[in-house]
């Protein structure tokens, strides 16, 4: 009982000796409460407004919120394990409802799902090359030959490419959380890993809440009327501005310049505007609005990871590129 | 005991396993608590429908749930029908009834005394596993069963996913997302037994239809 006391409040004390990470958490329950507080009073004042949908989503955040905080602030190694969880999910709800996945590629997806850990490791040691080569070369090259194995040709060549490109969307993408951890410290940097790892996911949430919003307010030219009937060049363009004004503000959480931060959150917004479509895209060809019914009001898992799953690496390597490359 | 095992066995660890590993989503699970008894009808594409259905049930009538269970099949060897029969708290039956003339237990009257005793089944008509997401023709167990016993309810389930994941013939288990939908307890309406088994198809196509 002590044992595990003090496991917390040590982690606790790290926790608080980053006042920079504690003031963007703060942030992120204050907006929150606000959020709350606005949709509860909205709703007394005006009872005919429909607002059960982001009632709902709103609540739904404070779960994701509260699960993505207990999970990163406090010991690395329960971070590993919920990001391994995070991707594993997405893998699992991205395979099910594909409908390029024939039956014969069950026991390769296996493989896929076999990747998820041993990725994790590589991350959680920070063996950075494996890290990087471990997806894109090794399980593309198992992959193939595990298919080949199965002793059927037909549609083989669709499973080449279809299960590699998810293993880089759900597995590789968002093992870059993870590796951000484990990044060596910087001179003058202290918010360290768990500053930038904050940085990249209020960063490009808050662009997809910036994006819906501006999209409602403003939105009248469409973007791309066939895939993504919602999108729209104002919410597009007001959620780009907006991230790089919040990215200006929250460099502190990165060893960029806020000049530098401000531009990176532009590129991460129009990622994360790609992620979106692109997994907006692959719903449409199954012809499904949500991946799954998993997060109330948000739809499946894939639905909210979907612009993370490449802002993550986008943001990583621009940084990683500028700091850490060299010292 | 068995109840303690049992409820530990299925409503913590496999409800966990299966919602976290593999994958299982179930809706409107709180359909088993509004009746005292009921008949759980399904369609079956794989071994982990019994898994999902007894994970499915609330420790307090975990004990009184029987899957049925094919005797050619689970009984195959003595270690084997104790194990259907301690940890899958199944009752195991002859696949048809006996013909006249033939001795033997018939698998109605099996079922018919567990009804008779308050206790609840889980029943899968299409008999055997089949095709992933593919109905078999329904037997008529059901239909007779239910129309010896019309005041009991029964509760249509409709799985989805579950065929991906573990398929007849297939010993690996893969995690795809599956879905279990379980419709409201109601009683049969037709008084006959095709019309039984019509009814209760029919439920389960619904429940089918609603995931489209």
């Amino acid at each position: 009982m002590n044992k595990v006391f003090s496991f917390f409040s040590d982690n606790i004390e790290k926790f608080s000796a980053n006042p920079e990470v504690m003031i963007v958490v703060g942030l992120i329950f204050g907006i929150l409460v606000f959020a709350t507080l606005l949709f509860f009073i909205w709703g007394k004042i005006k009872p005919e407004a429909n607002l059960t949908e982001l009632k709902q989503r709103t609540k739904s955040w404070w779960m994701m919120a509260t699960i993505f905080v207990a999970a990163t602030v406090f010991n690395p190694v329960i971070s590993f394990v919920a990001f391994g969880l995070l991707s594993f999910m997405a893998l699992r709800e991205l395979a099910s409802i594909s409908k390029n996945v024939r039956d014969e590629d069950r026991r390769v997806l296996i493989w896929c799902y076999l990747a998820i850990p041993v990725q994790y490791f590589f991350a959680y040691k920070g063996w950075h090359n494996l890290f990087l080569t471990f997806i894109p070369i090794f399980m593309f090259i198992w992959i193939p030959f595990m298919l080949i194995l199965q002793g059927t040709t037909e549609g083989i060549s669709r499973s080449m490419s279809v299960l590699p490109t998810q293993l880089m969307f759900t597995v590789f993408g968002i093992s870059h959380l993870g590796f951000m951890l484990t990044l060596p410290p910087l001179e003058g940097f202290h918010a360290g890993g768990r500053g930038l790892l904050l940085f990249i996911v209020f960063i490009t949430e808050m662009n997809d809440v910036f994006q819906f919003t501006w999209g409602k307010l403003l939105g009248h030219i469409k973007i791309l009327p066939k895939i993504s009937p919602n999108k729209t060049w104002e919410g597009f363009i007001g959620g780009v501005v907006t991230s790089s004004i919040v990215g200006y503000l929250l460099h502190f959480l990165t060893p960029l310049t806020a000049i530098e931060a401000m531009i990176v959150s532009g590129f991460i917004s129009c990622a994360g505007f790609i992620g979106d479509v692109v997994v907006s895209a692959i719903k449409r060809d199954i012809g499904k609005k949500d991946t799954s019914d998993i997060i109330p009001g948000h739809g499946g898992i894939l639905d909210r990871i979907d612009s993370l799953a490449i802002t993550a690496p986008v943001f990583f390597h621009i940084v990683y590129h500028m700091y850490y490359l060299h010292k | 005991m068995k109840r303690l095992i049992l409820s530990l066995l299925y409503c913590v660890l496999m409800r966990t396993f299966l919602k976290v590993i593999v994958g299982v989503v179930y809706r409107n699970r709180e359909a088993m608590k509004k009746v005292p008894q009921f008949v759980v009808v399904a369609n079956h594409n794989s071994h982990l429908d019994t898994m999902a259905l007894m994970s499915a049930c609330f420790p307090g009538m975990i004990a009184s749930t029987h899957p049925i269970a094919a005797g050619d099949y689970f009984g195959q060897s003595p270690i084997r029908a104790f194990f259907t029969r301690f940890f899958v708290n199944a009752i195991l039956i002859p696949r048809s009834r006996p013909k006249p003339g033939e001795t033997g237990p018939d698998p109605i009257d099996l079922m018919s005394a567990q009804l008779a005793k308050g206790h609840s089944l889980i029943l899968f008509p299409e008999g055997s596993r089949g095709e992933p997401e593919q109905f078999q023709k329904f037997k008529r167990g059901i239909g007779i069963l239910l129309e010896r016993h019309p005041d009991v309810h029964y509760i249509p389930v409709f799985m989805k996913g579950l065929g991906k994941s573990l398929p007849k013939g297939e010993t690996l288990l893969v995690p795809f997302n599956s879905l279990v939908l379980m419709g409201d307890p109601r009683k049969c309406e037709a008084k006959d037994v095709d019309g039984i088994v019509h009814e209760v198809e029919a439920a389960i196509r619904a429940l089918a239809a609603e995931t489209q």
